[in-house]
């Protein structure tokens, strides 16, 4: 009952290829789900119907029982602004920028004064590992600081759902860990629900259970408690 | 296996593929401009070889004929009367058959229209029955009013004393032959000229190097990695010069197709009183050859230095680390430069002159950036909004590439400070009733002032006619137009040989023409840095976003609105083009007030407001033209089935 998002009978083609045939999936709040399945299977097109990113052909989408597909790209837009946090596999701090400014853009966006903004940012870098690192511009971050500092950005609006899209594809396999357990942990602790795709089951291990997805279907798949 | 690899990679696909197009259309404005500066060059050089041979050299020995040369006036312009005896077997003169028999006279076709279109006592009278029409070897152009007038060689046109002042006439010569001596005034353009083609040559410079910078931009990710996995630097710059020369050459070939179809236009662009012979403004096959050759070698140059920090460190690009902090030394060069400034006067010569101001103009660029750097620090650490945030840090971050957008605007600004105030009005025209003055010779006053009397009785002029200090004075009614103006010149014309009579607005001609000429220049120089400026803007806004398109698409998927995008792309042109283009304007400013003739004119200061407001609508309007394509790499970033 306590469904936050909701995707149902999703369908999705790029030309002659399916990419989603009619899925249908819900997260609760507080859950972590990840989206698992070979290259191709359509786990990123899932993420981005469900993130309001792309419209699907047919079915629907509901956030907490509103439904988003329908609504027009400003208010999607302005939806994954405030409800949901984004992490990617990289490159999407600004470069120019320094880590606490990156991490407090979305709240400037919103129209958080700056100062209060960049002050909120700063409390996220102690819990993350990321001391003394405010000032440093993404370039001089190793992968998995900026990642850090992503996880980081997309928490400080309190949003209802993170999505993370191969999170961890761009580091070694013990940052890796590091990362997705950091992920795992800062959203269960905001109470954010958590959707990873990801094609590593040491990722998914982090999850409360996988969704496989292959040829656009969700299959049965092993789900941990 | 280096070509292949290369030509794949130019080839790039997709977006790609657009950075090379830009890279190509820069390179094409870049050449077309460049051949127009080293064409305009070339085009003066040519009108001052036509008309060398009325501008006689005396001769040691040998002389084949008599030769002298003065104007006289119709209406408001001049004409160039050419007087020639011959002493034994003259060759024929350019334009003409053959050389000119006694009293007969050969008039331009422009000259020969003219006098046939007003009345005779108004021009023809002075040409009577003209014997043939010249050719056009024997003008500067094609407008151009001459008269050649055959004379015996003791003829007192050719004997009678004559001002040495060139301004007015050329006294009478002994020439071995017929071949001249560019004239001073042909000179002074040249002069001109060549501070125009400096003035366009620099930014156009700097356009090229952004625009080679942009094929490394958009190749830096690819061959950063191509170093990661074992490239030789040997073979990573082999690559990337490959490239961009084969895109440059490319492009050069383009710009000389389009300069070769604007000749035509171009050819209309009057000055000296009239328009151009096409085939003056076409550089010889050799300086054709030389651009062909110079503009692919820049642009790889330019290539390399993109290239450094690739080869330096396979890391360096991948990593995006901060750039060094630019030295304040910057500016100092710029301060040392216009420190000369105020030491220079009207009468230093023209190379130090054009060496101080090429020198301030390369300052300007400079210091640009670390003004830009500047600017961006303030920028940022005011900003309340994310847009002009990110303006600003971006300004920090890459102050080069914002000068890129903004230095063409900055350096017009520049020329059109330094031109804006050297077109003044410091000639006035006549004031009252017109006079037509004539020098005559010693002795003879009294005489010469009975004869102009009668002559214009005769021609039934009402003037007052007096002698004034060697000079005879018809003073016309306050009635008299230029028609009547012109019947007293018809019916003056030969009173004194060698000499014609003027008014002080004929006197005033060539000075009035310079800067009428000058001005023409002023605004040819400035549309050529504007279109270099606006191509740079657009090139340079379309560049960024290519570059940045990853974290712009992803930063769209997480939900900044394209408009928060846009804005911040906006102020990070916008400011430092208010602070850097108004800076130009006045350093150029203070590089011209040495050269000032009188108070700041109105036209030079209108020229610069036009200046000022075409450069920010047409940089504006550049950057504005890439918000589609800012769209079309964030709408959509990464469709694929996955």
């Amino acid at each position: 009952m306590n469904d936050v998002l909701v995707g149902r009978g999703l369908a999705k083609r790029f030309g002659q290829t399916v990419a989603l045939g009619g899925v249908d999936i819900a997260v609760r709040a507080g859950e972590a789900v990840a989206i698992m399945g070979p290259s191709g299977s359509g786990k990123s097109t899932l993420l981005h119907c469900l993130a309001g990113i792309m419209k699907p052909d047919a079915g629907e989408v509901h956030l907490l029982g509103r439904r988003i597909d329908t609504m027009s790209e400003r208010r999607r837009s302005a939806l994954r602004r405030t409800r949901f946090g984004f992490v990617f596999q990289f490159g999407q701090l600004l470069p120019e920028l320094p880590a606490e400014e990156n991490v407090a853009l979305p709240l400037m966006l919103d129209g958080v004064p700056r100062a209060q903004a960049v002050r909120r940012a700063r409390e996220w870098f102690a819990p993350l590992g990321l001391q003394s690192m405010e000032g440093r511009r993404p370039g001089e971050l190793s992968g998995g600081q900026a990642q850090r500092v992503a996880i980081a950005r997309a928490l400080v609006s309190r949003p209802a759902v993170v999505f993370a899209d191969e999170p961890t594809g761009a580091l070694d396999q013990r940052t890796g860990h590091d990362t997705m357990r950091l992920l795992a942990e800062a959203t269960k602790h905001n109470d954010a629900s958590l959707i990873v795709v990801t094609h590593d089951p040491e990722v998914a291990a982090w999850c409360d259970r996988a969704a496989e997805v292959r040829d656009g279907l969700i299959v049965p798949s092993g789900v941990r408690a | 296996m280096n070509l292949a690899l290369t030509w794949r990679l130019l080839k790039g696909g997709g977006k790609g593929m657009l950075g090379t197009w830009l890279t190509l259309a820069a390179v094409a404005v870049s050449t077309a401009l460049l051949l127009f500066a080293v064409a305009a060059n070339f085009a003066f050089e040519a009108r001052g070889e036509r008309g060398a041979w009325r501008n006689p050299v005396p001769a040691a020995s040998g002389a084949v004929a008599v030769q002298a040369a003065r104007y006289d006036y119709v209406r408001d312009q001049a004409i160039t009367v050419v007087d020639l005896a011959a002493l034994g077997r003259a060759p024929a003169p350019p334009g003409m058959p053959r050389f000119p028999a006694p009293g007969e006279v050969w008039l331009s076709p422009a000259l020969a229209e003219l006098a046939a279109r007003l009345p005779a006592a108004e021009l023809a009278d002075r040409y009577p029955d003209p014997a043939g029409v010249l050719g056009d070897e024997a003008l500067i152009h094609s407008d151009e009013l001459v008269a050649v007038v055959g004379h015996e060689p003791g003829a007192p046109a050719l004997t009678a004393k004559r001002s040495d002042d060139w301004v007015i006439s050329k006294p009478p010569a002994k020439v071995a032959d017929l071949a001249g001596a560019p004239s001073e005034d042909s000179q002074a353009y040249r002069v001109l000229a060549l501070i125009a083609s400096v003035l366009m040559v620099v930014p156009l410079l700097v356009f090229g190097g952004a625009a080679a910078r942009l094929t490394v931009a958009r190749r830096d990710q690819r061959l950063a990695a191509l170093r990661l996995v074992g490239a030789t630097p040997g073979q990573v710059v082999a690559m990337t010069v490959a490239e961009a020369m084969i895109v440059a050459l490319a492009g050069a070939l383009v710009g000389t197709v389009a300069f070769a179809v604007a000749v035509p236009l171009l050819a209309g662009i009057e000055m000296q009183g009239g328009p151009w012979f096409a085939a003056d403004l076409f550089p010889g096959p050799l300086v054709l050859a030389a651009v062909l050759v110079a503009v692919p070698l820049l642009v790889g140059l330019s290539a390399v230095i993109g290239l450094r920090r690739v080869v330096v460190s396979p890391l360096g690009v991948a990593r995006r680390e901060t750039p060094p902090a630019m030295r304040f030394v910057r500016v100092l060069a710029l301060l040392a430069v216009l420190a000369v400034f105020p030491m220079l006067t009207r009468g230093s010569s023209v190379t130090v002159i054009a060496v101080a101001l090429g020198l301030a103009f390369l300052c300007v660029n400079l210091a640009g950036p670390w003004v830009v750097g500047m600017i961006g620090r303030i920028t940022a650490a005011s900003a309340r909004r994310p847009a002009r945030l990110l303006a600003g840090r971006r300004l920090v971050d890459d102050p080069r590439s914002a000068w890129r957008t903004v230095g063409g605007v900055a350096l017009t600004g520049f020329v059109a400070g330094f031109l804006g105030l050297l077109s003044p009005g410091a000639f006035e025209g006549e004031t009252g009733p017109p006079q037509l003055r004539v020098t005559a010779p010693a002795g003879q006053m009294t005489k010469v002032t009975g004869q102009a009397r009668e002559r214009l009785e005769r021609a039934k002029v009402t003037a007052t006619v007096e002698a004034s200090d060697q000079v005879v004075v018809a003073a016309l009614g306050s009635s008299a137009d230029a028609a009547a103006v012109d019947r007293a010149r018809t019916a003056l014309a030969g009173l004194v040989p060698g000499r014609t009579p003027t008014t002080k607005t004929d006197d005033q001609r060539f000075g009035v023409q310079i800067l009428a000429d000058v001005r023409v220049g002023t605004i040819v120089v400035l549309s050529v840095s504007f279109l270099v400026a606006i191509a740079s803007a657009g090139i340079t806004a379309a560049s960024a976003i290519l570059d940045r398109r990853r974290t712009y698409g992803l930063l769209r998927l997480a939900g900044t609105p394209l408009e928060v995008l846009d804005k911040a792309r906006r102020a990070e042109t916008l400011i430092p083009l208010a602070v850097m283009g108004g800076g130009a304007i006045l350093v150029g400013v203070f590089c011209a007030t040495p050269f000032m003739l009188g108070g700041i004119s109105t036209v030079g200061a209108v020229t610069l407001l036009a200046c000022v407001v075409a450069g920010f609508a047409g940089v504006l309007g550049a950057g504005a033209l890439s918000r589609p394509l800012l769209r079309s790499v964030t709408t959509d970033p990464a469709p694929r089935p996955d």
